[in-house]
């Protein structure tokens, strides 16, 4: 688990931490598709274990998310905006597998990892989309 | 631009270094990177891509991923021939090529090998990435330094379709496996 994020743990150094907090919440998108993608490689009682941490997890990156929301430019909200239903979505699948068994629990857990990964992505893509309109604006 | 990028290094060692120099890139706003995947090519010349063990199922999407985006480097012809070889790659999880039921057909095996042969040759490793660059300049003076070769594609040139497979493969964060796993 610690060699799997290393970069991750770089960024959330508090001498490296970067002051935007687009990015703090990238960094934190992150490291919810990490959690979440360890506990997917474990089997039984020892995934459903570390899975029952991550609805809160995601709840605390969606809040992030939402309070970040408002300080954006219009193309990095929208794709804000699709990670938070990511997010969402995410917990969702994960408070099912959590209830589920055999199948159902195979699909709910492929499922929550698909759309942490996907809202890691979408989060990425806003911070593309706020450098790119700040590198406009710099060439201006 | 958003861009799928493949550098090819002479070694695994100059792979990761590649890996951590791109999180780097990122790090310090000059490009953006949204994936990245690291795949060696052995001395029998299967391909083996460095994730966590997870799976079965998974695996096998996995290699079907990285076949359809090695044969995205080839060209459009290659995307074709890439997802249909993508089937017999494995993964290595936990240093062991992932066995996948196709890799025992004869013609798939062998599609897979040659390919994907002109981008990643045996004893060869790559770091592919899913990057939006303002300019390809900071990665390409970068990749050279370390003595990489880039290969670039347009992500708008892809279809959606053919892009799910490796969107959903790609680690958001730089992944390193651990010693053992790459090591051996």
């Amino acid at each position: 688990m610690t060699q799997v994020h290393k970069a991750v743990e770089h960024r959330t150094n508090p001498k490296t931490k970067d002051p935007d907090p687009l990015a703090r919440v990238r960094v934190a998108a992150q490291e919810l598709h990490g959690a979440l993608s360890d506990a997917a490689a474990k089997r039984g009682e020892a995934m459903k274990s570390d899975l029952q941490a991550i609805p809160a997890k995601a709840k605390a990156v969606a809040a992030s998310l939402k309070e970040s929301l408002g300080v954006q430019g219009e193309a990095t909200k929208k794709h804000l905006e699709e990670a938070a239903k990511y997010l969402e979505t995410t917990e969702k699948h994960v408070a099912h597998s959590l209830k589920a068994t055999g199948h159902a629990f195979d699909t709910s857990v492929r499922q929550a990892v698909a759309d942490a990964r996907a809202a890691a992505q979408k989060i990425s893509e806003a911070v593309a989309a706020k450098r790119t309109v700040e590198s406009t604006k710099t060439h201006a | 631009m958003r861009n799928y990028i493949a550098v090819v290094f002479s070694d695994k060692t100059k792979a990761y270094e590649a890996l951590h120099t791109l999180w780097t890139l990122d790090d310090l706003g000059a490009i953006t990177v949204h994936g990245t995947t690291v795949v060696h090519r052995d001395a029998l010349g299967h391909i083996q891509v460095d994730t966590k063990e997870t799976h079965p199922a998974l695996a096998t999407a996995i290699g079907v991923g990285v076949g359809a985006l090695l044969g995205l480097f080839a060209g459009p012809v290659g995307i074709a021939i890439g997802v249909a070889a993508g089937a017999g790659i494995g993964a290595a999880a936990g240093g062991i090529v992932g066995a996948v039921t196709d890799m025992g057909r004869a013609d798939t095996r062998d599609r897979a090998l040659s390919d994907t042969a002109f981008v990643l040759d045996i004893g060869q490793s790559a770091v592919i990435a899913d990057v939006t660059e303002e300019s390809v300049s900071p990665v390409d003076t970068r990749m050279r330094e370390l003595s990489g070769s880039v290969y670039r594609r347009a992500k708008s040139a892809v279809r959606n379709d053919d892009a799910w497979y490796y969107d959903s493969y790609f680690y958001p964060y730089e992944y390193v496996p651990s010693r053992d796993m790459y090591y051996w």
